[in-house]
């Protein structure tokens, strides 16, 4: 009986200096969240933040950290659905006291988060969800350090189209915020140039394109502008193969990553060859020194080159978020708003500074130049814009 | 129980409940509000599957029409959330009744199925016509107060959890729910004696739609973004996980089980998709060692120490 109290009590010694290291440990930290899908369709995502977030608390962590402590991130799950996003924010402001919150993806999601940032004046970094709303509602404490839709269709999509020469064009939107949003906007510019096009939605988790896929045939364009994100792309591509849609149509994944996925080829097969997409990342297009070094430190961690471009752009506002803390000199929220707005900061994709006029998506927006590229016999061709070409469009 | 007593319970426990505010963080009021909305969900699907043995997969769908009704009225034409909530408590009690007068003839299995099938149909409407209701984008909605405040909408749940326990006990344990217990036990006796078996599943079909709609209501108003995740069946299973778990066709099961089953689905939250795993085996080992629930294991305990402490009075004596 003695040995069994003794025994409890040793258990009870131990754990209570467990505890007291663990919350000792705890404070020599600054917690930063990050919203993202780790599961659900979009679950590549996820994994690339992951990567990036590795890299990012690194990258800050070996230069001294934040407020002379260390950076530590806090992910939070969203699945990809704006309830689970929204809860999940709250859930890194009430439970975990985080600072400052990054990431996401997915605009209907992040759409639902600024709403809580807004509620409990958290600093909010929007990464890659890109509706034009999430800067243009305006709110004080949302910041986006990545495309915003009409940014994308103004400088890339519609001036590719052009540039290309297509004169018919087809537009397949999911019936999400990004994809209705890009949607609408890719319509004003393509009537704006002059190209004729048609225009229809689809289900965001569809795995049956086929019906689609006979009327977009049957307007016969040069060009898909495929707004559909997730896995639901691959479904898309393969079938346009399977339809003969493609190769005489090129279609455009109008946000990029998954067709960068590692899943891609195996999903779609040859039809993957000659589609194009959106990007920010190519190895031969690297605007700063940061991103070569991004891209070496990568290859170091992981055993391969980096494919998903929303692992740098993660790791590039972590560092704009320990900079705009640094410079703060403080957690407080709104000393942290006042220095993001003056964040002048040399990232892997430029120079971020952010709008400060209120009236319009250019509000608290950096948008970073974006490229069209395409995939020839596997390998990745620049296409625009011109200046940044590593090849040229192959039908 | 006599009236007396459920009163005394519960008015003691809603004070009790009432000081949680002063002492709970934001984070663990919010714990709280929500499980205050599986109170409401699973009390009234026990009313259903507990007391008249109707396994209904619709009630998370009543959920969604009381949360959409309340949620388009609000946000669409600008009608106050209260009424919104109350529109949407009585049209959930209108399709349940027309969807019990169609269907409760047929009891059993088909019952089931008719739900489930109603439930998937809801969910394609509401994603499909997401120009009325922003499908899978989420709508966003105003709040039931002006200011948004963590502990008002605590007392709010608080509020509706208590309407739906009177509400649940005074049928319960009048001579309807004696009616709704004999439907339960032996249908063709209870018709033999003169209850109207279908009229007494209609009721209880009517009675569970619109408390499941009230507490739609209510929650879709408190998150301030209503989507398809709240009449889904992800949300209905677990609305039955807790009622079987805390102990179904026992007042107090289902309300042990929505506030364990939520608190403890906060902590497994950190394993990702894991956790839906971990839920799982929790139900498999309660079903497997308690069928009847937390609420069974308890009652065979009290039993047992009382026999016991019976044995040992009558050794001494």
């Amino acid at each position: 009986m003695k040995r069994k109290k003794s025994g409890l009590w040793l258990f009870a010694v131990v754990l209570s200096l467990v505890l007291a290291v663990g919350s000792a440990w705890a404070q020599e930290t600054i917690k930063v969240g990050v919203v993202g899908p780790r599961t659900g369709s979009a679950a590549a995502t996820g994994k690339a933040f992951e990567e990036g977030i590795k890299l990012g608390t690194d990258y800050v962590n070996a230069k001294g950290g934040v407020l002379g402590k260390k950076l530590e991130i806090v992910f939070e799950d969203t699945a990809g659905a704006p309830d689970k996003a929204a809860s999940g924010f709250e859930r890194l402001v009430t439970r975990d006291k985080v600072v400052m919150v990054l990431g996401e993806s997915v605009s209907s999601s992040a759409l639902a988060e600024i709403e809580v940032a807004d509620r409990f004046k958290v600093p909010f970094i929007v990464v890659e969800a890109w509706a034009d709303p999430i800067t243009a509602k305006g709110y004080k404490y949302v910041f986006r350090a990545g495309p915003c839709n009409s940014g994308v269709v103004s400088e890339t999509i519609a001036k590719w189209v052009v540039a290309e020469k297509f004169k018919r064009a087809f537009i397949v939107a999911e019936t999400s915020d990004w994809g209705l949003g890009i949607a609408e906007l890719s319509k004003s510019a393509l009537t704006k140039a002059g190209v004729q096009f048609e225009a229809m939605t689809t289900e965001r988790e569809s795995k049956d394109h086929y019906t689609e896929l006979n009327k977009i045939k049957a307007f016969d364009p040069d060009v898909v502008l495929a707004y559909i994100y997730g896995s639901g792309l691959h479904y898309f591509v393969a079938q346009a193969g399977e339809v003969k849609l493609t190769p005489k149509a090129i279609i455009l994944d109008g946000a990029g990553p998954p067709s960068l996925w590692p899943d891609f080829w195996k999903n779609v097969g040859d039809y993957g060859n000659l589609e194009c997409f959106v990007s920010s990342m190519h190895e031969k297009v690297e605007l700063t020194k940061l991103a070569t070094e991004y891209r070496e430190a990568y290859q170091k961690a992981f055993g391969t080159p980096p494919t998903d471009y929303k692992s740098r752009s993660i790791f590039d506002s972590i560092l704009i978020a320990a900079d705009a803390i640094n410079r703060a000199g403080s957690t407080d929220a709104d000393k942290l708003v006042d220095a993001l707005e003056k964040t002048s900061l040399l990232v892997t994709r430029g120079t971020v500074k952010f709008g400060t006029e209120k009236g319009g998506t250019e509000y608290h927006q950096w948008m970073p130049p974006m490229l069209v590229i395409q995939w020839q016999n596997k390998e990745q061709v620049v296409l625009y814009p011109p200046e940044a070409a590593t090849g040229k469009l192959m039908r | 129980m006599t009236d007396r007593r459920f009163f005394v319970i519960l008015f003691v426990a809603v004070g009790l409940l009432s000081l949680l505010p002063l002492g709970l963080g934001v984070y663990h009021l919010h714990v709280m509000i929500v499980s205050l909305f599986y109170v409401m969900m699973a009390s009234s699907w026990n009313l259903l599957a507990g007391y008249t043995g109707q396994v209904s997969f619709a009630h998370a769908a009543f959920a969604g029409i009381g949360a959409y009704t309340s949620g388009i009225l609000a946000a669409k034409f600008g009608l106050n959330p209260w009424i919104g909530v109350f529109i949407g408590t009585i049209l959930a009690a209108l399709i349940g009744l027309g969807m019990g007068i169609l269907c409760l003839r047929m009891g059993g299995i088909y019952l089931s199925l008719t739900t489930l099938g109603f439930s998937e149909i809801l969910r394609i409407v509401i994603t499909n016509e997401y120009e009325i209701t922003r499908g899978t984008m989420g709508l966003q909605v105003p709040g039931l107060v002006a200011d948004y405040s963590k502990p008002a909408y605590f007392y709010i749940m608080l509020g509706g959890a208590m309407l739906t326990l009177i509400v649940l006990y005074k049928l319960i344990y009048s001579d309807i729910g004696l009616n709704f217990r004999a439907v339960q036990n032996d249908e063709r006796a209870a018709a033999s004696l003169g209850v109207d078996v279908v009229r007494m599943r209609v009721l209880a079909f009517t009675v569970s739609s619109a408390l499941a709609g009230m507490a739609g209501g209510l929650y879709g108003h408190y998150l301030l973004l209503i989507t398809p995740e709240i009449p889904s069946l992800d949300q209905q299973f677990l609305v039955l996980s807790m009622t079987v778990i805390g102990g179904m066709g026992s007042f107090l099961g289902p309300i042990i089980g929505a506030i364990s089953l939520e608190i403890f689905s906060e902590y497994i939250r950190a394993y990702g998709e894991y956790h839906v795993l971990v839920f799982g085996l929790v139900a498999l080992v309660v079903a497997r060692f308690a069928p009847n629930g937390l609420m069974g294991l308890a009652e065979h305990r009290l039993r047992g120490r009382r026999k016991a402490s019976r044995t040992v009075s009558a050794a001494a004596g």
